[in-house]
């Protein structure tokens, strides 16, 4: 069995499944101010059905250090970072201890100026003074060589409880992304080994010793002990926890959209031929870019509980205020209000809501049915809206090579997926909006845990082989060795799959998975008019993947433009 | 969060799956590294940067602004077309004002390329200017534009296709003509009589530095520049004035393109040459970037740059400020500075030998032009190369008088007549009619 938990905003959704399904679920509230609590409690819930040893692993989502970041509540990080030339660094500053020290590597990764001693000094003694205990680490390409980065760690080995280094992160280019990264690594490094501690304590008190995975936000899982060291990676994963839930619930083979539709928002994710969208560059957090790799989700001001409001005799939903409804016995007429006046979606309290949207019509002498019906429809323009914009970023997404501009690839849903809890509601209305079969499947209000407990591994490294140099880089998993010049694209790509499953191996995560190569490139490096080289870049990756998916293709409902 | 004072629009298309040849410096690798410096800067974060694909032109593209024998197809490639897309989409992103600039850093180059096209010569095909500047003027009306071309090499291709249109004024900077290739681009070289001094050549003596640079910028270009009033500039920006570039001999750097992008404030820069791909073009691409963007970009510095070596000689200014004063009389009194010979009737008559060096073909052209005041004057091009018997191109200009417009169509009846053609190409830029025979 498989035990999956998502610690929600608002609640804290776990599911026990196994191949039949989903064996046992719960729904409480999440106490932010004890998050093992909520977790344990959640665990007593639904573990009274499993037998002994019989849970293979517990896969957990958290907002901990999400929410951290964002209320601003991590510990101070002593950032030292070396640009070189470039794009002014002072612009990437980020906390109240952010160093910069000269010296720079280019971006064949040749060491052009060494570490400024002196610098580097002055950055140590104010960390010293200011008692600063965590670290990140960052250089300008240092992913093409890491020296200076293991250097500026070396010389914080004795001061300090952590470090991060901005090459183990991730194997992009992307320098100001780095230092954001490595910064909010060190920021919830603490407070989230504390909490690995706890939940580790606290799964061993039920007497399980399943493997504990944390969710990351491309809808894949690391292990526990390997989250520890790169605790960056577990921000924002609920939503692809959402994601991947649908792809256990839903036999989804074709390009499609997802509609997960809240209480304040609606989250929008594309699948392509049935597979998730990766975000070509990492997640934005604080609204600052970082290098987490993503599902490609989209959160947009609209969900069951957005206000209504009128203006200029134009019915306006939302976006930043939210009920509760007058269904739910709140005093604002919210998007279910007007679901349940003209689309008779049963929620609630109905005549609670027909009299609130009544008096709003009064007070702008409208029709009653009027608004309701252009609230609804307002709401489904504004989503149908946005996801137009998310297609078209994908299918304007730059390509680089000719044969890939001429083949043009394009995304364009057939399907549309509603869950969330007012799912039903929204079914009608979106299908004729879109003009595409509505699938709402069946247990969407859990669907986010068991997205959590099916979720499999994810991993994915950049390997770099300069043969002029004589030298291999894989810097995410701390890969370098020397190769000769008959080194080949296809020793590459075997070297980036054999180094992927090798460090799985090594952190004990879920090795059933198969590594697949998505980039792969050789390019001839010219000095005057001799080949002196190749230039080889492999990207492999294990993508989002659930473990089993349940039986059932769920029915399509028949919709209008297909009679 | 560092924030554009001008939405740039960058499309950039490395064309990573083409090369003339495996070890050309037109190949493969040519923008890898660029590419690189920019994702690791975090260019395409900064707030008001937007990367985009390229378009890609059509035929009819190639065919409103080249005469390509024997025809478009078998001139151009996929590369080509893309590459001229990649001009097209950033001109449009600026016509319809989706962005403030827009730079296409795409290749291959285009600015070698004529009118006439049988082939490829300085690694070009055909002109991407050319075709984004008739894609402008096809679809957003009649325009005055400026042209400034920073590659060191003369912009031949481009002198020659705009040659009799006075709303398109050229300026080339570029290495002095008999120091390197193409071997042209003098100051006298002016204008056809329609067009006379709205073809600018400012030949700079080999180690020009950064210094030698603005002083042409603030000293010639922009007082033209203020004097053509255009409604758009556009910066044709090879990057093979650096110190590090193998074919060339000049000393100019990263801080000074992106110093000289601000001066001249181009609306849409285009990728030329450069192939110094390690060591200039990472840097100067970024330095271009920033400064179109309106980004500091104080730090943007080679490895190997140092300030010394940088430093002009006192001859060399002295040398610049003596061609400045000749290049500004030749734009205010072109006739003084370029004669009047070649007129039969009242065609203005010249003939070419073109040598395409890339693909080593001879062509030998018979070019006349109407001389008129009120239009461009129609075009006439006779031509024979080495590898297509004798052909003729015929243009009636955008801009074309009623009596130019008659003249173009019995031109093309005779030539059809005549039989002495192997191929006919006509260009109605007035109608837009684009006919082969």
């Amino acid at each position: 069995m498989f035990c999956g938990i998502d610690v929600g905003g608002t609640h804290t959704d776990a599911v026990l499944v196994d191949e039949s399904g989903i064996v046992a679920a719960s729904k409480i509230v999440t106490d932010h101010k004890n998050l093992v609590g909520t977790i344990r409690e959640s665990l007593d819930k639904i573990l009274h059905e499993a037998a002994p040893g019989s849970v293979e692993w517990i896969n957990i989502s958290t907002t901990l250090s999400t929410n951290a970041i964002v209320e601003n509540k991590t510990e101070k990080v002593g950032v030292m970072v070396s640009s070189g030339p470039g794009v002014d660094p002072s612009g990437f500053a980020i906390g109240d201890h952010y160093r910069l020290i000269r010296g720079s590597i280019d971006h064949r990764g040749t060491v052009v100026q060494d570490l400024n001693a002196k610098d580097l000094k002055g950055a140590l003694k104010e960390f010293s003074k200011k008692k600063v205990k965590v670290f990140a680490v960052v250089s300008k390409f240092s992913t093409r060589n890491p020296s200076h980065e293991d250097q500026l760690s070396a010389s914080l080995q004795d001061t300090g409880d952590y470090v991060t280094r901005g090459h183990r992160l991730s194997g992009e280019l992307n320098f100001p992304r780095r230092i954001t990264t490595a910064y909010y690594n060190s920021a919830v490094w603490r407070l989230y080994n504390e909490f690995a501690d706890a939940v580790e304590k606290s799964i061993a008190d039920h007497g399980i010793s399943a493997a504990i995975n944390i969710l990351k936000a491309d809808g894949g899982t690391m292990p526990l002990t390997l989250s520890r060291v790169i605790p960056v990676e577990t921000i924002l994963s609920g939503p692809a926890a959402s994601v991947m839930g649908i792809i256990a619930l839903c036999h989804i083979d074709e390009d499609s959209v997802i509609l997960d539709i809240g209480g304040t928002t609606t989250d929008i994710a594309v699948f392509a031929e049935g597979a998730p969208l990766i975000e070509r560059e990492g997640i934005s957090l604080n609204r600052r870019p970082t290098l987490v790799r993503s599902l490609k989700t989209h959160s947009i001001g609209i969900g069951g509980d957005s206000v209504l409001s009128v203006a200029d005799a134009k019915v306006v939903v939302g976006p930043e205020r939210v009920g509760p409804s007058m269904a739910q016995g709140g005093d604002e007429v919210t998007l279910i209000d007007a679901f349940n006046f003209s689309e008779n979606a049963g929620f609630g309290d109905e005549s609670a809501s027909a009299a609130g949207i009544k008096k709003l019509a009064d007070e702008h002498g409208m029709e009653p049915g009027e608004l309701s019906r252009q609230a609804v429809q307002r709401a489904a323009d504004v989503i149908k809206s946005e996801v137009h914009m998310i297609l078209e970023e994908i299918n304007q997404r730059p390509v680089y090579t000719i044969h890939e501009l001429l083949e043009d690839k394009h995304v364009e849903p057939k399907k549309l997926y509603i869950m969330g809890g007012p799912a039903k509601a929204f079914a009608g209305v979106l299908e004729k909006s879109f003009g595409l079969p509505v699938v709402v499947p069946e247990e969407f209000a859990v669907a986010n845990a068991v997205g959590a407990a099916l979720a499999r591994t994810t991993k994915d490294i950049e390997l770099l082989a300069d043969t002029e140099k004589g030298q291999l880089i894989i810097p995410s998993i701390d890969i370098m060795k020397k190769v000769g010049g008959w080194y080949t694209l296809s020793d590459a790509e075997a070297d980036a799959r054999q180094y992927l499953l090798e460090y799985l191996k090594n952190h004990n995560a879920d090795t059933g998975v198969v590594p697949e190569i998505v980039e792969s490139t050789s390019f001839n490096m010219v000095d005057g008019f001799n080949t002196v080289g190749k230039n080889i870049r492999v990207k492999c990756q294990v993508k989002p993947g659930v473990l089993l998916k349940f039986g059932k293709v769920p029915e399509v409902q028949k919709t209008e433009t297909e009679a | 969060m560092i924030q554009a004072k001008n939405r740039l629009g960058i499309i950039f298309f490395p064309a990573y799956d083409w090369a003339i040849s495996p070890t050309h410096p037109e190949r493969e690798e040519r923008l890898l590294y660029t590419q690189d410096q920019l994702w690791e800067e975090g260019v395409f974060d900064i707030t008001g940067i937007r990367e985009y694909k390229p378009d890609i032109a059509t035929a009819d593209d190639v065919r409103r602004t080249h005469f390509c024998f024997p025809d478009v197809g078998s001139v151009v490639t996929e590369s080509h077309l893309i590459s001229a897309g990649g001009a097209i989409r950033a001109a449009r992103l600026v016509m319809e004002k989706e962005a403030d600039k827009a730079f296409a850093l795409v290749r291959p180059p285009g600015h070698h390329a004529m009118k006439i096209v049988h082939g490829n010569r300085g690694f070009c095909n055909i002109n991407i200017e050319a075709v984004m500047v008739e894609y402008i003027r096809e679809h957003y009306g009649p325009k005055r534009i400026a042209i400034v071309d920073t590659d060191c090499h003369h912009g031949d291709g481009t002198q020659d296709v705009y040659w009799h249109d006075p709303d398109i004024l050229y300026i080339s900077l570029h290495q002095d003509g008999r120091t390197l290739y193409p071997g042209t681009g003098f100051i006298e070289e002016l204008g056809g009589p329609n067009a006379m001094g709205r073809n600018i050549n400012i030949p700079l003596p080999p180690m020009t530095s950064n210094e030698g640079f603005a002083y042409v910028i603030d000293n010639i270009v922009l007082p033209i520049l203020d004097d053509f009033k255009p409604d758009l500039i556009i910066n044709s920006a090879g990057q093979d004035n650096h110190y590090t570039d193998p074919i060339t001999n000049m000393n100019f750097s990263a801080q000074g393109y992106a110093m000289l992008n601000t001066k001249l404030n181009p609306d849409i820069a285009v990728l030329e040459g450069g192939y110094s791909i390690q060591g200039a073009l990472p840097y100067v691409n970024l330095g271009i970037v920033l400064a179109m963007a309106g980004v500091d970009y104080s730090h943007v510095l080679e490895p190997d740059y140092d300030e010394e070596l940088m430093e002009q000689d006192r001859e060399i200014t002295q040398y610049i400020k003596k061609l400045g004063t000749r290049v500004l009389e030749a734009y205010f009194d072109p006739r003084s500075v370029a004669g009047s010979r070649g007129m039969v009737n009242s065609y203005f008559v010249r003939k070419k030998d073109v040598f395409y060096d890339t693909d080593g073909i001879r062509e030998k052209q018979l070019e006349s032009v109407m001389v008129c005041d009120e239009c461009s004057g129609v075009l006439k091009v006779e031509t024979v190369s080495s590898v297509n018997p004798i052909s003729v191109g015929i243009q009636i200009p955008v801009n074309s008088c009623p009596r130019c417009h008659k003249e173009g169509y019995r031109m093309l009846e005779d030539a059809k007549k005549s039989g002495k053609y192997t191929y006919v190409k006509f260009i109605n830029r007035k109608d837009r009619e684009y006919l082969d025979f």
